[in-house]
């Protein structure tokens, strides 16, 4: 029965973007970004869960699916700061638009000096905390200009669940991420385990983008 | 080591729990507040409609009072006048070889005639007394058959007594006042020769369907004459309807159009429901 969970919990961050997936029907442009990082984030995904499964038939130097946790980050933050801005929300505007330019500098200074973007071992514990940083502020200035706004006609809307999922999962992911690396090399079994953590707030943020997509869909 | 190992374990723990605190308490305020604005939108929202019903029924009322100072004005001043002018008339004596003048006496008398006749029909019409002395279905019927009377129109009712007058009878007058001005407009733009009038009341709510040959309206059409039209009819319709959070509905089917005018069961004081 333990296996069986572990086995669905091993492979929710496949099946869990299937939920919006399917879900979704013809979304407006404000949406776009959000479907978009769906299918990225499938292929990522379904490459990071097949390289880990096959590790031992698959060559050693092909055999790391770290660096796909990087590139999924990236993807991850352009698109979601595609959608924050695209929000239109008159509010913080220049702090917004440097966001993406501070991660930049950050993410050449980091992989340029720092660290390596194809590391073997590891996949990038500090670029991971930045993005879910930055995204966590994205998150808290929708809230801070929404609560400014006068209310229409509903509290949840499409794009207060999207950014309400992305909030829980990052909140939660936050110093998971900051520590993985650390943990990984003092207690192994500890972060494996903790990464079910992530997992299950992976399915709660596709759950809340599912909800959102659909709400869409009916308006 | 194991110190260590605890003290980032513990970091991991704290840190996830009191982010997730924070982010929980940001989400209830921003719920809450929300909420708060929303209420107050919604009270603000349905203030300004009371109001504006109020003013409606403000202008409904004071439209029917003056209706009816003229109607009585008509009839108790101008009519009397034209009676006291026949009276007058009546005591000429002419000659009987005087047959020009004769013609002409004839002539005024019966001018006179028509003008009274006139009168009393508009002074009927404006203050809506059978509507008040006999009930809704009694005035339609009434008004329904001063249409036809000496014309080429058929006009038929059939009409549910069930429904009797509902005190205060404000509604009642709207409702008469809404059937008057489609007939009216029926009549003079649709170019109708069969109309015909049903009700049916229901679970306490009265419908009225009004079927016309002529080249009636779509709802379409309605909406958008409504708002463009210069007339005062569609909006005065349209200003009782609110009043009587009713619904008009305009349809067409085999040749035939179809004005629908459905009224909610009123609330337990009497006013309209919803």
């Amino acid at each position: 029965m333990q296996q069986w969970v572990q086995l669905i919990l091993d492979w929710s961050e496949v099946w869990a973007l299937l939920i919006p997936i399917i879900i979704y029907k013809k979304q407006p442009v404000l949406y776009q970004p959000v479907v978009s990082y769906l299918w990225c984030a499938l292929f990522i995904n379904l490459t990071i869960d097949f390289v880990w499964k096959f590790r031992m038939v698959i060559p050693s130097v092909y055999n790391s699916n770290n660096y796909l946790y990087n590139v999924h980050s990236i993807i991850r933050f352009s698109l979601f700061t595609l959608f924050f801005i695209q929000l239109n929300q008159p509010f913080l505007v220049w702090i917004k638009k440097i966001v993406p330019i501070l991660f930049l500098i950050f993410f050449v200074i980091n992989f340029g000096w720092y660290e390596q973007f194809f590391n073997y071992s590891v996949f990038s514990s500090r670029l991971l905390a930045v993005e879910a940083f930055f995204l966590l502020f994205y998150v808290l200035q929708y809230y801070l200009f929404k609560i400014n706004e006068n209310v229409e006609v509903n509290i949840f809307t499409p794009d207060f669940w999207i950014t309400t999922g992305l909030g829980i999962y990052m909140v939660i992911n936050f110093f998971i991420f900051l520590l993985y690396n650390e943990l990984s090399t003092r207690l192994q079994t500890f972060a494996i385990s903790l990464w079910n953590v992530h997992n299950i707030s992976y399915i709660i943020f596709n759950l809340f983008i599912a909800k959102s997509l659909h709400e869409s869909s009916k308006q | 080591m194991n110190q260590a190992n605890n003290d980032i374990r513990l970091l991991l723990v704290v840190g996830i729990a009191a982010m997730f605190l924070l982010f929980a308490t940001i989400l209830l305020i921003f719920i809450f507040t929300q909420r708060k604005k929303l209420q107050y939108q919604q009270s603000l929202h349905s203030l300004k409609e009371s109001q504006q019903l109020q003013l409606v029924e403000a202008s409904v009322r004071s439209e029917e009072t003056e209706r009816h100072r003229i109607a009585e004005e008509l009839h108790n001043e101008v009519g009397a006048l034209l009676s006291s002018a026949k009276l007058h008339l009546l005591t000429i004596k002419l000659p009987d070889d005087d047959s020009y003048n004769q013609q002409l006496y004839q002539k005024g008398n019966e001018l006179i005639d028509e003008s009274i006749q006139k009168i009393r029909g508009i002074s009927h019409s404006l203050h809506s007394h059978i509507l008040q002395s006999f009930g809704l279905n009694e005035a339609i019927k009434h008004f329904m058959e001063k249409l036809t009377n000496g014309s080429l129109i058929t006009a038929t009712t059939a009409l549910d007594y069930n429904y009797t007058t509902t005190e205060p009878p404000q509604s009642d007058t709207s409702i008469y006042r809404i059937i008057q001005e489609l007939l009216n407009n029926i009549l003079k733009h649709a170019h109708a020769n069969e109309i015909h009038i049903t009700s049916k009341y229901e679970n306490e709510s009265l419908t009225f369907t009004i079927i016309h040959n002529g080249i009636g309206l779509s709802q379409e059409l309605f909406e958008e004459i409504r708002y463009t039209s210069d007339g005062m009819g569609l909006k005065n319709i349209q200003n009782r309807i609110n009043l009587l959070k009713a619904n008009l509905n305009f349809s067409k089917s085999n040749e035939l159009y179809f004005i629908q005018i459905s009224l909610p069961k009123p609330m337990p004081d009497g006013t309209p429901g919803s």
